[in-house]
């Protein structure tokens, strides 16, 4: 199974990067949100950590919502899902590999969207950054364990875009809260629970949804309809 | 052969007792609210919104719940006929949790000034309502009909593992003391607390009415489409 | 090798076929003909495990065995080169075989000149010459072919059926879906056609042809 999940990222890494716009069109999708957010400060003012730290979730929630379309597209062209379907091994090695090029594409992406909040909205790191990483993979990890579960439901649908975002949002309210929360602490919001509650959240919210991955992805991506 | 829409229809029997008692026993359940508890002192006759906004939560949770052993079924244990139940619940699921937010509203705008109030509850309300309303458009594709059923059930088992996390998330995010809780329940007057168990068990029986009777129009409908699709095939059928 | 036992199947209420029971054996060539709509690429499809029957099984004679489906679609992935769409299906397959083995399967299939090329430049017919690279890469026990020569010349038809023989030499056990019977039926030992909504074995084969029972053409 490992080797089927390396060969499916490995692949996926390669087709989403090499073509032109991969990446590219979830990337300007994130910034143009950071962008329009920095709109509603004033002269002279900048958006509370709070709200930078919603704005930084929201832009990557969404572009998480375009990455794991694109990544289940790439396998409608000439039926390939078919092609996975004939390996005659555990077919939850899909899921693995498209959530784990789904995590290095939304890390990549946070890359560029966190630098955008820190100049645009006026933000400064002078919290705590250790657990506030910590918190960011494991809500990274958390939202692509689902993703790349909705994302195979949304697969072949003509609103697929749409379809998925109204589905996931609210299931991942949780991490977004979570994220948000610490992310606030990072960028300098004093706040006397300290992030301990929110990482053991993120930590369920994974483990919760990896198991509900493992054991729910198999009914989704079948060939028979 | 019974005339189609009886209620005495041998499928429908229990739709029938569940419909007239939840009826007439919520009937007299506004005896109880209106004559029987006593008057909230700073809330005023307001209170009384407690007693139909508690069973809708409640109620509506259930629904989810059911949504949840439904898809369970049809996944596992691939039984079609879960498939429209988890249709019907997650409709009237979808109803109540509204008419619940609705009522929510009412009571924080009287108890608090303000027509929305960040409360655990309430919030994982909101959340569910948006989940369960996604889950709802899904059912409305057009998609073949074994690939939609695994979706949705799919869907109904995520959602449900959703509930918890969304209910502590919302707790850590508003740091909230236990005072608020029990401010609403806590300390109830007996006659107050007997009011409240009444109401919910009365509204079960109404919910399971709806539910029942929603499950069934979902059945007719697909034999119905059935028909319309094969229906000179069958008709030429039964001619032989 | 593949046994199916009164498999049926339905799309929406209509039933495509019910009752279809086989035992197809190792090292045999097996035709299935039928008219449009008749399920025989249903059939196919279950036999490969892609879609789930409505009522019976398709049993393998071993759960390990490597199936090999080539179909009207080519799985190919248009963005990567041949070498490297043949590589990801090693990789995906758990397939042990070297590079060089791939480049010597590209030159089965005529596209040796072509392995750094990307598959989306490649015609039909390349593509689905890359495609058939991909099913002998795998060397598999049941080797399934839907209309495999849509889309093939005359040299490729002949290096197609060059393969299908040689699969059968080698043990696999064959199953061809194909309208064009006068290429087909001489590589079949046994032909099966789907009518009446179930299947019907006709003597027709190149082995069981007898002046009794005569072919179902």
């Amino acid at each position: 199974m490992l080797r089927m999940t390396l060969a499916i990222l490995r692949k996926d890494v390669k087709l989403t990067l090499s073509r032109g716009n991969g990446l590219i069109q979830a990337l300007l999708l994130g910034l143009l949100l950071v962008f329009v957010f920095s709109l509603s400060q004033g002269i002279g003012e900048s958006l509370s950590a709070r709200n930078a730290a919603a704005v930084f979730w929201l832009s990557s929630a969404f572009c998480q919502v375009l990455v794991f379309n694109q990544l289940y597209a790439l396998e409608e062209v000439n039926q390939s899902r078919l092609g996975l379907l004939l390996c005659q091994r555990p077919i939850q090695a899909v899921w693995l590999g498209k959530a784990a090029t789904g995590f290095l594409m939304l890390l990549l992406a946070q890359c560029v969207f966190l630098p955008a909040t820190i100049v645009f909205l006026g933000q400064n790191l002078s919290g705590p950054l250790r657990p506030a990483f910590a918190v960011l993979l494991l809500t990274d990890a958390g939202m692509c364990a689902l993703g790349s579960l909705l994302g195979a439901l949304a697969q072949g649908q003509t609103t697929r875009e749409s379809l998925l975002s109204i589905v996931l949002f609210p299931l991942l309210t949780p991490l977004l809260l979570a994220g948000t929360g610490v992310g606030a602490q990072a960028f300098g919001t004093a706040d006397p629970d300290g992030p301990g509650a929110w990482l053991g959240m993120t930590c369920a919210f994974d483990a919760i949804f990896i198991a509900a991955g493992l054991l729910l992805f198999p009914f989704l991506y079948a060939g028979d309809d | 052969m019974p005339a189609p829409n009886a209620f005495w229809n041998r499928k429908t029997t229990p739709l029938f007792p569940f419909a007239l008692f939840g009826g007439l026993s919520f009937a007299c359940c506004q005896y109880l609210i209106y004559c029987y508890a006593p008057t909230e002192a700073v809330m005023g006759l307001m209170q009384k919104i407690f007693y139909l906004h508690l069973p809708l939560a409640w109620w509506a949770l259930f629904s989810f719940f059911v949504v949840f052993l439904g898809s369970v079924l049809c996944l596992f244990k691939r039984a079609p006929r879960a498939d429209s139940l988890c249709a019907a619940a997650a409709e009237v699921g979808v109803l109540l949790s509204g008419l619940a937010l609705l009522t929510g509203m009412v009571w924080a705008r009287k108890s608090w000034g303000v027509w929305w109030t960040w409360d655990p509850r309430l919030t994982t309300t909101l959340i569910m309502w948006f989940v369960y309303a996604g889950y709802l458009v899904l059912r409305g594709l057009d998609l073949p009909e074994g690939r939609k059923t695994r979706m949705c059930a799919v869907v109904g088992v995520v959602a449900f593992l959703d509930v918890p996390l969304v209910f502590i998330s919302a707790r850590i995010w508003r740091s909230i003391h236990p005072a608020v809780f029990t401010s609403k329940e806590g300390g109830l007057e007996p006659e107050m607390k007997l009011t409240v168990m009444a109401c919910l068990l009365c509204f079960g029986f109404l919910w399971a009415a709806v539910v029942w009777l929603r499950k069934r129009q979902i059945d007719s409908l697909a034999a119905l489409d059935r028909l319309a699709r094969t229906g000179a095939t069958a008709f030429d059928a039964t001619k032989e | 090798m593949l046994t199916l036992e009164r498999v049926a199947q339905r799309y929406g209420d209509n039933l495509v076929f019910k009752n279809v029971s086989c035992t197809l054996e190792a090292g045999s060539v097996t035709l299935l003909v039928g008219d449009n709509g008749a399920g025989k690429s249903t059939l196919l499809r279950i036999m490969a495990g892609l879609t789930r029957p409505v009522a019976g099984t398709a049993r393998f004679a071993e759960p390990t065995l490597k199936i090999g489906y080539l179909g009207h679609a080519t799985f190919v992935y248009p963005a990567l080169t041949a070498f490297e769409n043949l590589l990801f299906w090693r990789d995906s397959h758990g397939l042990e075989q070297t590079e060089e083995d791939i480049f010597n399967v590209l030159e089965r299939t005529a596209l040796a000149g072509r392995a750094r090329d990307r598959a989306g430049t490649f015609s039909r017919g390349m593509a689905q010459r890359l495609n058939l690279a991909r099913v002998i890469l795998q060397q598999p026990d049941i080797f399934l072919l839907d209309e495999p020569t849509t889309g093939l010349d005359a040299k490729s038809r002949a290096m197609l059926h060059k393969e299908i023989l040689l699969a059968r030499e080698q043990g696999a056990c064959v199953v061809l879906v194909s309208h064009d019977l006068a290429q087909a039926e001489p590589l079949a030992d046994r032909v099966f056609c789907l009518e009446k909504r179930t299947l019907v074995e006709k003597a027709c084969s190149r082995r069981k042809q007898t002046p009794e029972r005569p072919c179902c053409a």
